[in-house]
């Protein structure tokens, strides 16, 4: 079971960037999730998702997933991202086990379903 | 104020170039609940200075369904009348998180300077480098320069500078829902704008009720059918107006979302690239993020193809005017006649009901309709829904969607958020003293 993300269907609201958080941190924060709205394109209107699992980062961009597994050598040919950078240090995805009632809380919040369990 | 809240309250006297902060009192939140009840007390509070008061609503940035925005409370220089404009995309939220619920600017500066508000720092800065650039070219020059492209900016261009009355405070990039001249208000005070950046942390009362609570209301809004649409053109057409899907449907490239609202309420235009493109364009500047509806729709009732009214669209946005204004006012027919018409433009935009809030939002319900009927009853309901959607900070144009969004929830959420019991009652107190 796994976290599943259509970048085509995200409208970049960072309902589930809010969730993640709430969840690891008890009160409303941005700063510990380990997925994001990917957002700092703005003037190019490019937007998806970074999830930080365990081993690797998944970025869902709107032309497809790119899945890089951390501690690897980047690509030297792709530009890095800042956004990218501080979610190395955060903890991975644990599709928020502690939260009984709900699942994993990015899945029951997406606004416009655009995370779903897979 | 321990939950739902900074507990800060930001006074910056540019006459004085000094900042001081104060506590924000649970007893002014258990009166005046917040947003446009606590701005419009800050307004009243240091009316002497004509102070420019930038508020977060009591349910910003949480999990309140369309919990999104701030908001501005000034006294318009156009009409007059102390006004609420709503901060929207994603600039109300950081603003909370970055360490203020409330923000009061006295006075004038000396020299031009713009205000760094950031992690629950706030520094008076010399904008010499901004000043005298537009829009675009001030917010890039700040992310530069702090080195964060999620920097969220407030600022003015060259009509808010040389003091047009239809400057308009912008947000980002992009066109803002202030028909008030509140540009021009920020140019007389020499201050260029704001930047902000936070990473703080709101606690609340009673967390998992809250949160709980939250997704029932979300669950429910989701039923709505109007949610398989996104974008401007289909508020449009939900208002009536026949053929914007058709016209806009060549250039429209993605529709986004302020925070956390379900219905996607901005349209990017790509005017120089490919709109059907997925990549990131390789080019720095490919279009336009529109909000501003009834703008689009102006330059589309003056016969412009989609293309020229997104330029013409883009080019307001860059300048810091009100792209409704030129659309109503300018009276010229090509795009280089209105590019060039920004400080000769003359006349007045109408500002319906008690003149207090923005007509960038439609005076009315969309997609569903309330039960309403009659000029007098939807003006009536337009009016409170605007007041409550700003005291509370729920993006204002989703509100006219949903019923879903009630008063009775936003206050309850808004006790269990704070541990105040905060009733009906306070609510109908607070919107008097907003309608005065």
């Amino acid at each position: 079971m796994g976290i599943k993300i259509n970048a085509l269907k995200c409208t970049n609201c960072m309902a589930c960037e809010m969730v993640c958080s709430y969840h690891r941190d008890d009160g409303f924060a941005f700063l510990s999730a380990c997925i994001v709205a990917y957002r700092a394109k703005e003037k190019k209107d490019y937007f998806g998702m970074l999830l930080k699992e365990e081993d690797v980062l998944i970025v869902a961009r709107p032309e497809g997933l790119e899945i890089n597994k951390i501690g690897e050598e980047a690509d030297p040919d792709k530009e890095a991202d800042a956004s990218a950078k501080p979610m190395l240090l955060r903890e991975g995805c644990d599709l928020c086990e502690d939260m009984d009632d709900y699942g994993p809380m990015c899945v029951a919040f997406c606004p416009v379903d655009a995370i779903t369990l897979d | 104020m321990e939950y739902l809240s900074t507990d800060k309250i930001l006074v910056i006297d540019l006459n004085a170039a000094q900042v001081e902060e104060e506590e924000l009192d649970e007893s002014l939140v258990q009166e005046k609940i917040g947003g446009i009840g606590i701005t419009k007390y800050l307004y009243d509070k240091y009316k002497e200075d004509d102070p420019i008061v930038i508020g977060t609503g009591l349910l910003t940035g949480t999990t309140y369904p369309a919990s999104a925005s701030a908001q501005i409370t000034a006294k318009s220089p156009v009409t007059g009348k102390v006004c609420h404009c709503p901060v929207i995309y994603k600039l109300g939220v950081e603003i909370k998180y970055s360490g203020f619920d409330y923000i009061v600017v006295k006075g004038r500066s000396e020299s031009p300077v713009y205000l760094w508000i950031h992690d629950g720092v706030a520094d008076i800065s010399d904008a010499a480098d901004v000043w005298g650039k537009d829009v675009w070219e001030s917010t890039d020059a700040l992310r530069k320069f702090v080195g964060d492209d999620l920097l969220q900016t407030m600022m003015i261009g060259p009509a808010g500078e040389k003091g047009s009355d239809y400057a308009q405070v912008c947000y980002n990039h992009w066109t803002s829902p202030d028909r008030f001249g509140f540009g021009k208000l920020f140019g007389s005070k020499n201050l260029k704008g704001f930047a902000f950046r936070g990473m703080g942390l709101i606690e609340i009362a009673e967390p998992e009720d809250y949160v709980e609570h939250s997704l029932e209301i979300l669950k429910a809004v989701k039923e709505n059918s109007f949610l398989e649409k996104k974008g401007i053109a289909h508020i449009l057409t939900a208002l009536g107006e026949e053929g914007v899907e058709e016209w806009i449907e060549s250039v429209t490239h993605r529709h986004s979302a302020d925070y956390f609202t379900p219905y996607a309420t901005n349209t990017a235009l790509f005017l120089d690239e490919d709109p059907g493109l997925l990549e990131e364009s390789k080019k720095d500047e490919p279009g336009v993020l529109v909000s501003d509806i009834y703008a689009l729709l102006g330059f589309k009732k003056m016969g412009f193809s989609a293309v020229d009214a997104g330029r013409a669209l883009k080019a307001c946005a860059k300048y810091g005017i009100d792209p409704f204004a030129v659309a109503d006012l300018c009276g010229k027919i090509t795009l280089e006649e209105i590019k060039n018409s920004f400080d000769t433009i003359s006349g007045a935009v109408a500002i319906p009901g008690r003149g207090l809030f923005t007509p960038w939002c439609p005076t009315g319900p969309i997609f569903n309709d309330f039960g309403l009927s009659g000029e007098d009853e939807i003006m009536a309901w337009w009016e409170r829904r605007q007041a409550v959607s700003m005291i509370f900070g729920i993006q204002p144009i989703f509100s006219l969607m949903c019923p879903e969004l009630t008063e009775e929830s936003m206050l309850e959420l808004a006790s269990q958020g704070t541990g105040l019991e905060l009733t009906r009652e306070t609510l109908d107190a607070v919107i008097d003293k907003i309608f005065g």
